[in-house]
């Protein structure tokens, strides 16, 4: 029975090739823009994740200061005293983490974690001559920031790993170096808030991209940081960590912050305009597909319909026949899924087409060559699945509305 | 039980409520012995298409009962309903209503698809047998809207039995043909009737269609006159 249903779709189709390429183009361009405008959204927010990773991890734990202690008095006596505090000054607190190794172990056996780097980072000034300027001086676990940031990759001259073995020896910003008119086995001098100056050999240049990072960061090894700052081997400022899957941070951040008395912050607290950015493009990627589907559904809709009272004396003399209203009703299903289906596999050759050109469209902002372009099963088949829901939707209205005639009416006239 | 009784209708009732009420069908009994070549006549408006109409099941909004072949039909639903005219009432229409757009055997062959009782081959051999008893195996791969009035409404007849009906219905099968067509369609429904003993029942205009089947009912105003 679904064979003789299948051939009178078939045959409806068939007679109306013109209708039917037009209905079958519709859904072809919906399904191929989702495809195109998801792949452009996800491409664009991979690039942006991994510029942003570049110097970010996903979860950094440090020592964020003492509390609020402007008036300490209050804390103890209540708002009742008045109490007047001039000049309140700190004495004394514990600057970075303590018990390194302990809360590194913690962090480690996390199974998530995929991992961690310490840094020490210190706020400096970069001097050559009259030249100053304010930047960031990361001692850092060379091995491990390289598998966490991948910094070896955006070296413009010099090695990554030479780090590891100079400790009189500097990897500065690509940006601050001109800034600083400096190059590669230049001399610079570094000059710390505890007012120390040293000189280091500029041993390699790097650039990101991300310019913030390249006009104000320069890498030391970690053990001449501690040095810089006369701390012992455990001195650490921050631990940087990095999880498998970037986007769920949140269970390790609520595992983790309990136990350890330091703030633990995930990029996503600390960048939530990344997140934002991100999550809004999405939006408008599915705002922008989903209204296209529905340009099409309406179109197969049209269709549909206009067969339907094409062919009303056909499914009259079917239900004299003894056609049931589940088999009408699956006769014109039938014909939009397979227009669904022709114009689903078309859309996503399409799609992928499309996507390919616009990949080579040049684009040379921010250290990209071309438009980014993301090609994911996700995107394919939610694309193909959405235009078969869409198509199914436009079909059953047309399709019940046949299944409904009367062949009394139509065959009486 | 076993019965010669084809179709009996019993106090059939029908009312009209478009444009204004109007009672179409007055306590209409009758009943149809099988092998029975019946002819129902009267004027326009006299109600008769709308008794046939209750009698092939499409129409379900009418009051009193429709036993057909011992079963009774009023209050089936209307899958239930389509199944039945599926095996068992073949229809003739005024205008052939083939679809167009299929060969004539896939048209013949259609109502016996849908039954779903036999193999493909055999239906096909069944349409081709019809075919010849209707004088058209040489058509049998044209298209349905290449053929002429005549050779349509034939294949019509062809689908309406290709799934041995016990009843045929017509809705002035003749009506739109020339007078030779008519007696070939004549010839045909009086052969079936005899050599088959299937029941016909066909709605007419035609006095000398009527005057040869085996019974004429006259009906007058929505009641049955004789």
């Amino acid at each position: 029975m679904a064979a003789t249903n299948f051939k009178i779709a078939i045959v409806h189709l068939t007679s109306k090739v013109k209708q039917t390429v037009v209905a079958v183009l519709g859904v072809t361009f919906g399904i191929s823009m989702y495809v195109f405008m998801n792949s452009f959204m996800s491409g664009v927010n991979d690039t942006q994740t991994m510029l942003a990773f570049t110097s970010l991890a996903h979860i950094r734990i440090y020592n964020d200061g003492p509390a609020d202690n402007t008036n300490l008095i209050k804390k103890a006596y209540g708002p009742a005293v008045i109490a007047n505090v001039r000049n309140a000054r700190i004495i004394q607190y514990t600057e970075g983490i303590k018990n390194t190794a302990e809360i590194l172990d913690l962090v480690r056996k996390q199974p998530e974690v995929i991992g961690v780097a310490s840094q020490v980072n210190i706020n400096v000034f970069f001097r050559n001559g009259g030249n100053k300027v304010n930047g960031t001086l990361a001692g850092v676990d060379v091995a491990n920031e390289d598998r966490l940031f991948g910094i070896s990759t955006y070296m413009l001259s010099g090695k990554w790993n030479q780090l590891q073995y100079r400790p009189d020896g500097i990897i500065i910003g690509y940006d601050l170096a001109k800034d600083l008119s400096v190059n590669v086995n230049d001399n610079i001098n570094v000059l710390t808030p505890d007012a120390v100056s040293r000189n280091y050999k500029i041993i390699g240049i790097f650039q990101t991209n991300v310019k913030s990072v390249d006009k104000t960061k320069a890498y030391l090894n970690i053990n001449s940081a501690r040095q810089l700052l006369a701390k012992n081997e455990d001195y650490v400022t921050d631990l940087q960590v990095n999880v498998n899957n970037f986007e769920a941070t949140a269970p390790v951040v609520a595992r983790l912050a309990p136990v350890i008395p330091y703030k633990v912050e995930s990029w996503q607290m600390s960048n939530q305009q990344l997140e934002a950015g991100s999550k809004l493009r999405d939006i408008i990627a599915q705002a922008v597909s989903f209204t296209i589907l529905l340009v099409a559904g309406f179109g197969i809709y049209n269709i549909l319909n206009m067969t339907i009272n094409e062919k009303i004396r056909e499914i009259a003399i079917l239900k004299a026949m003894g056609f049931s209203s589940q088999d009408v009703t699956s006769i014109f299903l039938t014909q939009a899924m397979i227009i669904g289906f022709i114009g689903g596999v078309i859309g996503l050759l399409l799609g992928f087409t499309v996507s390919s050109i616009v990949a080579h469209i040049p684009f040379k902002i921010g250290g990209l060559n071309y438009l980014p372009m993301a090609y994911k099963f996700k995107d394919y088949s939610l694309a193909f699945a959405f235009g078969l829901f869409t198509t199914f939707v436009a079909g059953y209205l047309p399709a019940r509305k046949a299944s409904k005639i009367d062949p009394v009416d139509i065959i009486r006239g | 039980m076993k019965s010669d009784i084809a179709l009996t209708a019993s106090h059939i009732d029908k009312f009209f409520h478009e444009p204004e009420d109007f009672q179409a069908l007055k306590d209409v009994s009758f009943e149809v012995k099988k092998g029975e070549f019946l002819s129902l006549i009267g004027k326009s408006g006299s109600g008769k298409s709308t008794l046939l109409y209750i009698l092939s099941t499409m129409d379900t909004d009418y009051g009193g009962t429709l036993v057909i072949n011992g079963e009774k039909l009023t209050g089936q639903t209307l899958n239930q309903l389509a199944a039945f005219r599926n095996s068992h009432i073949g229809f003739v229409f005024q205008f052939h209503y083939l679809l167009p757009e299929f060969s004539v055997l896939d048209n013949i062959m259609l109502p016996a698809l849908k039954l779903n009782k036999k193999s493909r081959e055999e239906i096909e051999a069944d349409a081709y047998d019809n075919l010849k008893l209707l004088g058209l195996p040489e058509q049998a791969l044209k298209m349905a809207n290449k053929l002429s009035g005549g050779q349509q409404q034939r294949v019509a007849i062809a689908r309406a039995l290709i799934n041995s009906p016990s009843i045929i219905m017509g809705d002035e099968p003749t009506g739109n043909l020339d007078s030779k067509n008519t007696d070939i369609v004549f010839n045909i429904f009086r052969e079936l009737a005899r050599e088959r003993g299937q029941t016909i029942i066909a709605v007419t205009h035609d006095d000398d269609f009527a005057r040869n089947s085996d019974r004429v009912i006259e009906l007058s105003d929505g009641h049955i006159v004789k």
